[in-house]
Order: C-alpha cells, then sequence, then structure tokens
C-alpha cells in the first residue's frame, strides 16, 4: 500500500457531491417551511364520516350519476382539443422561445391554474365548450412552447451539413433538427394527453360538463357511493390510456369529439367588450363612479390596491410558498421510496406490480379529494393540503422515474439487495428524479390554486373568493401576483440549479 | 472549378490547414490521404463550403436520424429538389415516387434490410450505406465524401466507390484505404500536419511511396506527442 | 397537422348566428342535494315550456357566482337565486326583476351548530364564540355566509378574523354539518332546512352536534327575470312567466327546489339583504 498517505490525505467532504447537497438543501428548506407553515393536528372524531367515505368505496354506486357516458366523453374530447389547440399554438412559439419577451409571456400563461383560465373565460364566452378547450390549450401551449424549445435544443446539427444546400428552411428544420427529437417528442405528448384528462377532469368544478362536474358535487355534498364509482372510472380511464389512445384512432376522436361538442352559445361582442374595458378596472375607474373626481380616484385606488396586496396577495403568496416547498420535500421523499418499490429485480414482480397500480392510483385522484379525506382526519390546517399534494406529485415523479429504471441496464454484479440498489441503480436515475422533481415544482406551486378552493388560505382562495364575491379587478390583481411569484422562483430556480444541465450532473 | 490560394485554418491553439493552395477543375476524381489529424476532414469540409451549390456531401459523422427510416434518411438527399410541403408530407405518408427511387438507390447498395426500418437498428456497414444513399439522393454532378466506406468491408468497398464514381463527373474523396486511393483516383493529395506534402497524379505514385508518407507523418506527429507525455 | 380541421370548424361554429335564440333558458341551484340536476331540472323545463309556448332550456350550473354570470351575459333569462346572488345579479343587469320565491324563503333562517366538546348550550342569546374555530358554507351563500357573518359581527361587535382562531368556508352546507360532526371546527352556520332534512335522513348525530342559536328569518332564495324577456318573448311574457310559477302546485317539481309552493315577490323584498351585504363589505 504505497499510497497509504495520498489516500489519507483526501478529506471526506470531497465525496459530498453536487446532488448531496442538492438534497440536503432540499431538505433543510423542507423543515423550515413545514416548521412555519400551520401544521396543527384538529379533529376529534373523524371515524363516522370517514366510516361512510369508506361504504362509499365499498359499494359505489354507477348508476347515480346522470349523463354519465356523455361526462366521460367530454372529459376526454375537452383534453383531446385542448392538447390540439396546444399544440398548435405551442409548437410554433418553441421556435421563437429563446427570446426573453416569448419565454416571460409562455412563463406568465402556464403560472395561471387552468382552473383561472376557466374562470376568466366563463366571464367572456360563458358555459360554452370553448371555454375548456381554451383553459387547456392556452397554458398547455405555454408548456409545449418551453419544453419543446428544451428539447429540440438537445437535437444534433450535424445532420444539417449532410442536406442538400438549396433545401427551403421548414424542410431543413423539420428534417435536420425535429427528426431527430421526434419520438421524445410524440412522448412527452402522450404525458401530457394524460394530464390534460386530469385537466379536463377538474375543469368541471367549475361547470364544465366534465366528470369533475358530478365528481365535485358528490364529495361536496356527501354522496360518497355516487363520489367513489366516479373516481374508480376516472382511474381506470387513465390507468387504460395505453388501450384506447392509439395513434389510428386518434383522428377518429377528433371527428367524435368536435361533432359531440356541445353546443357553442353565441358571444355577444358587447359583454366581451364590457369584461376588458369595464368589469376588470379597480372600482373607482368602473363606470359606475363616473362622478368621482380624479384625484379622488387615484387616492381610492392606492388604498384599495394597498389594502389587496397586504391583506390577500403578500399572506397569499407566503402561504404558498410554505405549502409549496414543504409539498416539494415530502414528494422527494415519497418519489424515491416508491421509486425503490417499483424496481423489480429489487422487490420482486409481485410488490413491483402492486406498487405500479398504487402509483397508479395516486397519481389519478385529484389532489382535492385526498385533502379532502386527509382534512377529515387532521383537521383543516396546511398539512392536509401539503399531503395531497405530496402524495400526488411523488406518485408522479415515481412513476415517469421507475419507467426509466426498467430500462435502465445494470451491471451483472447487481445482487438485488437494497445496497446493490444504492450503488448500481440510484445514481443513475438519480439526476433524472431530481430533474423531474424541480420541474414539478413549477406545477406544485400552480396547483395550490386547486387546494385555495378548499380553503387552504393561498393565492388561490382568495382569488376564488374575489371570483365568487365578482369582483374580477380583484382577482386579476391576485393573479398577476401569483403569475410574478411563479416567475421569480423560475428564475431563482434557474440561478440556483442551472437546470440546462440538470440531469447530467453526475451524483 | 475551385482554386484556394495559401489557406490557413486554425481551431484555437491547433493549426488545422496550413497555407494550402491547390486548384480543382471538373472531372477530377480525386483522393484526399493523410493520417488522423493531419487536417483531411478541415480541407474537405471547406471545399464543401465552397461547392456546396453542386455537390453532394457524406459527412465522417454521417449525420443520420436515429429515428427516422432508411427511406426518410436516403429521402433526404431530395430535400432541396421539393417544395416544403411535399417533403412535410412524405414525412408522414410517403409518395410512391421517392419510395420507387429510394428501393432502387438502395438495391443498388445492396441494403438488405427494409427501408421501412429504422436506422437507430443497424448495422455499422448498414448506417453507412444509408448515408451514401443519401449524397447519391442527391443527384448532384459532384461527390464530396469524408471516408464513406470505412465501415464496409473491402469489396464491399469497391463496389460501392465504383457506383460513386459511375454516378459522378467530378468525386473529391478523403480514404484510409491507400490500394482504394491508387486504384480509383486520379489524383492524390497528401497531408501531413496541416501542410500539403503531396500533390500528383495517381500514376505516378507507387504503393511503397505512399507507405513512406505515412510512415514519416506517423513518426512525425509520435515524436510531436512525446515530450508532452512525459511531461 | 391533424389539429387544424378541429380548430377551422371550431371557428365556422363560432360565427355560426346561434339557432337557439329564441330558447328562453333559466339555470337553477337548490340549497340542498345537488344531485341529477338536469333530470330533475329537465322536468321543470317541460312544466314551462307546456305553459310559456316557447323552447325552454335549463342549464346546470356549479355556484351561485356562475350563475350570477350566466345570467349577466345573457346565457340565462331566469334563475333561481339565493338571496345575496339575487342582489348581485340584479345589480349587474339593472331593470331585472325578483318575480317569486319559495314559501319558506319568506322567512327563511339560519343555524348556528356545534361540536358538543365546546359544551356551548343552545340559547335564544347570541352564543359567546370568541376563540372557536368557525366555519362558513359556501363564500358565496347568503344562509351560509352572508346572514351569519353579518349576525356575528353585529352580536359580537368584531370582524370574525378578530373573533375566531380559525376561520373555514367548507363550500357546502351538508359539508359544514359533516366537518363540525367531526369536530375539525367546532362551530358552524347553516342552512336550516339543509340541517333538518339531513337530521330527518338520520345523517345527524345529535350527541356529536347540534344546534346552539337560531337567526332571526330574513328574505332568501327567489326567481329573478333578466330584463328585456317582453322585448324578445312578446309583450306580457314576464307576467307569464310569474303565473306559471305562482301556480306550479306538482309536488314532484316543487320538490327540485325543494320549496312548499312559490309566492310573490318583488326586488324591494330583498332590500334587507343588499343592505347587509354592503354593511360587511361583500358589495360595493
Amino acid at each position: 500500500m504505497p499510497d497509504l498517505v495520498n489516500m489519507s490525505s483526501t478529506p471526506r467532504q470531497a465525496f459530498f457531491g453536487y446532488w448531496q447537497k442538492v438534497t440536503l438543501i432540499l431538505l433543510c428548506v423542507t423543515m423550515a417551511c413545514f416548521y412555519w407553515a400551520d401544521t396543527e393536528i384538529i379533529a376529534l372524531e373523524p371515524w363516522s364520516e370517514l366510516q361512510r367515505i369508506g361504504l362509499g368505496f365499498l359499494a359505489p354506486d354507477f348508476l347515480a350519476t346522470e349523463y354519465l357516458l356523455e361526462a366521460v366523453w367530454q372529459t376526454v374530447s375537452f383534453a383531446l382539443l385542448g392538447v390540439a389547440a396546444g399544440l398548435l399554438f405551442g409548437a410554433p412559439v418553441a421556435l421563437f422561445y429563446n427570446k426573453p419577451v416569448v419565454a416571460a409571456a409562455c412563463a406568465f400563461i402556464r403560472s395561471i391554474h387552468e382552473l383561472f383560465w376557466a374562470l376568466l373565460f366563463l366571464q367572456v364566452f360563458g358555459l360554452s365548450p370553448l371555454t375548456g378547450v381554451l383553459a387547456i390549450a392556452l397554458p398547455y401551449g405555454a408548456t409545449f412552447a418551453r419544453v419543446f424549445s428544451d428539447i429540440l435544443q438537445q437535437a444534433p446539427i450535424y445532420t444539417l451539413q449532410n442536406i442538400p444546400a438549396n433545401t427551403d428552411k421548414v424542410s431543413r428544420y423539420i428534417y435536420g433538427r425535429f427528426a431527430h427529437v421526434m419520438n421524445e417528442i410524440k412522448a412527452y405528448v402522450r404525458y401530457r394527453f394524460e394530464c390534460a384528462l386530469r385537466s379536463s377532469a377538474i375543469l368541471g368544478f367549475v361547470g364544465m360538463p366534465t366528470l369533475g362536474f358530478y365528481l365535485e358535487s358528490a364529495f361536496r355534498q356527501g354522496h360518497y357511493h355516487q363520489g367513489a364509482a366516479l373516481l374508480i372510472l376516472f382511474i381506470i380511464m387513465i390507468g387504460s390510456i395505453p388501450f384506447w389512445c392509439r395513434a389510428k384512432l386518434l383522428p377518429l376522436y377528433f371527428i367524435a369529439a368536435l361533432w359531440l361538442l356541445p353546443e357553442l352559445t353565441t358571444i355577444d361582442g358587447s359583454l366581451v367588450w364590457r369584461f376588458l374595458s369595464d368589469d376588470i378596472l379597480p372600482p373607482m375607474f368602473q363606470s359606475h363612479s363616473m362622478d368621482l373626481l380624479l384625484d379622488d380616484r387615484w387616492q381610492l385606488f392606492a388604498k384599495w390596491f394597498y389594502n389587496i396586496v397586504t391583506e390577500q396577495a403578500l399572506p397569499g403568496m407566503l402561504a404558498t410558498v410554505l405549502l409549496a416547498v414543504a409539498a416539494l420535500g415530502f414528494s422527494y421523499l415519497l418519489a424515491l421510496l416508491m421509486t425503490t418499490f417499483s424496481f423489480k429485480p429489487l422487490t420482486g414482480t409481485f410488490i413491483a406490480r402492486i406498487n405500479n397500480f398504487i402509483l397508479l392510483i395516486l397519481r389519478s385522484v385529484p389532489e382535492y379529494i385526498f385533502a379532502y379525506i386527509f382534512m377529515l382526519l387532521l383537521g383543516p390546517s396546511m398539512l392536509p393540503a401539503i399531503i395531497a399534494l405530496a402524495i400526488h406529485n411523488g406518485a408522479l415523479v415515481a412513476y415517469l422515474t421507475g419507467r426509466q429504471s426498467t430500462t435502465t441496464s445494470f451491471s451483472r454484479h447487481f445482487n438485488g439487495k437494497i445496497d446493490g440498489y444504492a450503488y448500481d441503480i440510484l445514481p443513475r436515475i438519480y439526476p433524472n428524479m431530481m430533474a423531474l422533481l424541480f420541474y414539478r415544482f413549477e406545477v406544485i406551486l400552480r396547483e395550490t390554486a386547486i387546494l385555495g378552493m378548499l380553503g387552504v388560505a393561498t393565492l388561490g382562495f382568495y382569488i376564488d373568493s374575489n371570483f365568487s364575491e365578482i369582483r374580477f379587478n380583484g382577482a386579476l390583481v391576485l393573479i398577476g401576483a401569483t403569475a410574478l411569484l411563479n416567475i421569480l422562483i423560475d428564475i431563482a430556480s434557474r440561478r440556483l440549479l442551472v437546470n440546462a444541465s440538470l440531469s447530467h450532473k453526475p451524483c | 472549378m475551385l482554386d484556394i490560394s495559401d489557406l490557413s485554418l486554425s481551431f484555437g491553439d491547433k493549426q488545422a490547414l496550413d497555407s494550402i493552395s491547390l486548384s480543382i477543375t471538373s472531372g477530377e476524381k480525386i483522393a484526399i490521404i493523410g493520417s488522423s489529424g493531419s487536417g483531411k476532414s478541415t480541407l474537405i469540409s471547406y471545399i464543401y463550403d465552397q461547392l456546396q451549390g453542386s455537390a453532394a456531401y457524406c459527412s465522417q459523422q454521417q449525420g443520420l436520424v436515429e429515428s427516422l427510416s432508411v427511406f426518410h434518411n436516403i429521402y433526404m438527399g431530395a430535400l432541396g429538389r421539393n417544395s416544403a410541403v411535399y417533403n412535410l408530407f412524405n414525412l408522414a405518408f410517403p409518395f410512391k415516387k421517392p419510395l420507387l427511387e429510394v428501393t432502387a438507390i438502395a438495391n443498388s447498395l445492396e441494403l438488405d434490410c427494409p427501408i421501412s426500418q429504422a436506422v437507430s437498428q443497424l448495422s455499422g456497414g448498414q448506417r453507412q450505406r444509408t448515408a451514401v444513399g443519401r449524397a447519391l439522393y442527391q443527384d448532384m454532378p459532384m461527390f464530396i465524401g469524408d471516408e464513406p466506406f470505412s465501415a464496409l468491408d473491402p469489396v464491399m468497398g469497391k463496389r460501392l466507390i465504383n457506383l460513386v464514381l459511375q454516378q459522378h463527373q467530378t468525386v473529391i474523396m478523403v480514404l484510409h484505404d491507400m490500394d482504394m486511393a491508387l486504384q480509383y483516383f486520379d489524383r492524390v493529395i497528401g497531408l501531413r500536419d496541416g501542410r500539403k506534402c503531396i500533390d500528383t497524379d495517381a500514376a505516378a505514385l507507387s504503393a511503397e511511396m505512399l507507405q513512406a508518407f505515412y510512415e514519416d507523418s506517423t513518426h512525425f506527429i509520435g515524436a510531436s506527442i512525446e515530450p508532452a507525455e512525459i511531461a | 397537422m391533424f389539429a387544424i380541421k378541429p380548430l377551422l370548424s371550431m371557428l365556422v361554429l363560432l360565427f355560426t348566428p346561434s339557432l337557439l335564440a329564441a330558447t328562453f333558458t333559466f339555470t337553477a341551484i337548490p340549497d340542498e342535494d345537488e344531485s341529477q340536476l338536469r333530470t330533475r331540472f329537465d322536468k321543470v323545463a317541460a312544466y314551462l315550456e307546456e305553459k310559456l309556448g316557447v323552447e325552454v332550456k335549463y342549464v346546470p350550473v356549479k355556484s351561485y357566482s356562475a350563475a350570477v354570470t350566466a345570467f349577466r351575459n345573457n346565457q340565462v333569462q331566469l334563475a333561481w337565486f339565493g338571496g345575496l346572488s339575487g342582489v348581485q345579479a340584479r345589480r349587474l343587469v339593472p331593470g331585472s326583476d325578483a318575480i317569486a320565491q319559495g314559501y319558506e324563503d319568506q322567512f327563511f333562517k339560519s343555524y348556528f351548530i356545534a361540536h358538543h366538546s365546546t359544551e356551548i348550550m343552545a340559547s335564544d342569546n347570541f352564543p359567546n364564540l370568541n376563540g372557536y374555530t368557525f366555519t362558513f358554507g359556501s363564500k358565496d351563500s347568503t344562509s351560509g355566509r352572508l346572514m351569519p357573518q353579518f349576525f356575528i359581527e353585529r352580536n359580537l361587535g368584531k370582524r370574525p378574523e378578530d373573533i375566531f382562531k380559525r376561520i373555514g368556508f367548507s363550500g357546502d352546507h351538508s359539508r359544514t354539518i359533516a366537518q363540525v360532526q367531526a369536530g375539525v371546527y367546532q362551530v358552524g352556520a347553516v342552512n336550516y332546512k339543509v340541517w333538518e332534512s339531513a337530521v330527518a335522513a338520520g345523517k345527524v348525530d345529535l350527541n356529536k352536534v347540534d344546534v346552539i342559536w337560531a337567526s332571526p328569518t330574513y328574505p332568501d332564495y327567489q326567481w329573478t327575470v333578466r330584463a328585456g324577456v317582453d322585448e324578445t318573448f312578446g309583450t306580457g311574457f314576464k307576467a307569464q312567466v310569474e303565473a306559471a310559477l305562482l301556480s306550479m302546485n306538482d309536488a314532484e317539481l316543487l320538490k327540485s327546489f325543494p320549496r312548499k309552493s312559490f309566492v310573490a315577490a318583488e326586488n324591494q323584498d330583498y332590500q334587507p339583504i343588499e343592505n347587509v351585504a354592503k354593511t360587511i363589505g361583500l358589495i360595493d
């Protein structure tokens, strides 16, 4: 051992690499947020209500919902049309995504939850399918723009050299760059379609005729037999996507989706104009306060704006961040655990299968339902929301990582035990898992909106309040605050993590 | 057709080409030889840049698109001839005419796989033939290639080089195989360390002379690397 | 490329003038049991169609604010509103009128209910709720939010956020009952009719949750018809609608609301609601 001296001089912290640091920071920040968040457990006697929920799942009533098939079909149809329209908008924009203005505009559009887009479009288009389709298309399009642009950047450029010199620009781009990443893009669109099904269902919460319309009513009003049936149906729908969503059937679905679209209500231009020119203005600038003096108006405006910012926007932002970060940390733990369980060579076929089934359920059930059940168990603090978000997103990340780990080739020395897994498999999939998790943070931040509607005082809570008090001006200020928060966090995370090369960092 | 005088190119610290002068006339069959790092690829890609309107290019990296079929990869040679709309439709639903033409090319290249197969599933030799096929399908008067046959067995290589020579008026090619250079080309350019050392009729060169050229250049390069390694 | 066709046809549809322009459309959300909405209210639509002689259609909505939006955007011309949403709607579409209310809505009330662990005794006097956790119903409900908040502020002289340790919006009367019964919140405010039918249906464990205070009465649900229906559907149409509603006596139809019968109402009846909403700052 001639090198003993040399070896002992290598300090231990030299082995404390990039991902160890990131993980440690993540856990510390999570603990801090969890400490400051309101996580009091208050529940005295949840059992009778939980028993009724349990009975509901034991005897789901599939016939209790009227127009059930129609609701199932509309859920699919809104998702399909929404994704198609999103592609139409997002794919061309992806080509200009390197322009900061475009990227910022897309970040703004993405940061607003589908539900809020729907609530906005409801004012303009009313209960028309256009509202639902656009509410999906807009944020999905903006996401497509970002992800496509990321993927396209990774496409090799060497093919361009071999293409005839007089080729037109479009063919050059399509054959030379796009074709390289076509499969990746296809896979991403397929994954987003699953997300769109969930979004489409959730749009039912605000009145679109999808499954969520009935699901929300059933759970809200305690019709658990009906609610359980709808939830089971929804999970089956998501789980069976590979069987019914075939590329060859898509054109057929499209035609059917258009044919069977609920009738579009005519749009009254004057209403649209009134919404844009009057409703969304602060109250002192609206037409009904014409008699105010200009100076008074500005004074009133300052007071109004100050009140919204201090009483709603700032507390809402704080709660949103605490909730989202705490949820991110718990998502990480859950994702790590479930990814491990889903690795067949380690846990065996049986456990891996069960784990995958659990993942399907956990990622399909809307957070809203989890939060509701945990709220009965744990009381109305932030805790149920944190757990609900963590379960949903942790399961999703585990599902996506697990898909990768099944194709990861492991060395022949793999001993089939947890230490072998930690040496052989985990280092390979960890960077990707973390990258997915951090991408997911943006989504978690947005999803706090739905939990706001359940009563957790995030920004979503205040936006929902403003909508239900028919105060679009206030809602718009808060939506602006949401967007600002998202964009700030986006910039911060880019700075901190240099995420362009996130998944290529060694463990 | 092309005159290069006193061309020097460098990437960072490395001098890739050092005052090269040469002129190429239409109808010539030129082989460029030299050991690795002598600047062959730099020279050939420079030549292609000058002539790209009338030349088909087959680079060393091949530039194949893994996820596309053999058909589509070869079809890319025709991108310049057709409109964008035609090209786009052909990506989704191949048209009959290019399908027939590409099948003919694949046959002449003796590609023993269905042309609907994705390139990612091909062997090294099949990939190289696909890349050559794409250059052939460009249907240009000139062929510029950077070791297009390096992964093929000698018999197949010779058959394909005949094909390429038959179908192009002018051929400029980087080659590793000296016999091939002597047998099929009428002019040979030898590079060493970025400088042109040989530029002569193939008939005036013998295998022994070439051997000496190579040994000389390897010796030369080896000598320049050794001190760095010791340090 | 495959998405072009759908979009085109969507655009075409968008600019096609609606063939349903002469359909009289209404919406309604009952204060309890929102299941089978379309099945139940399509029967009401059929009844109105027969009485009015025009095509009548029902559209389901999810919340009072959605109903108000549909009303203001002329997607519905008649709506069964709660007290507060009716006031909001009539403010947004001047010239609209409350034409009928449920028999029970003339003297509607809210119950305050409490979990047994609070040991608050039922009383005619307003209970001291300082320091408890409290849940309203949905944010835009009259009986679950507006009136309870008003009574709390009037009786305790403070804003709810200064009184309660924690405030929630359960979103629904049934859920308020479920949450207070489970002890998630200690006290809650609920529509008295929903409470009474939940008790009658055996869904409430009175050992765990019970009424501690009943509010004074106030006017609540009403039918509001949109300004301009006489121009669209012919003179006297509004009066016809009112007559059709008041003469509705089929028990099955009335059960959907659920009300004993409908009686005449006018905008003036809801002035107290508007005043209360202004007092607590729900409308400007």
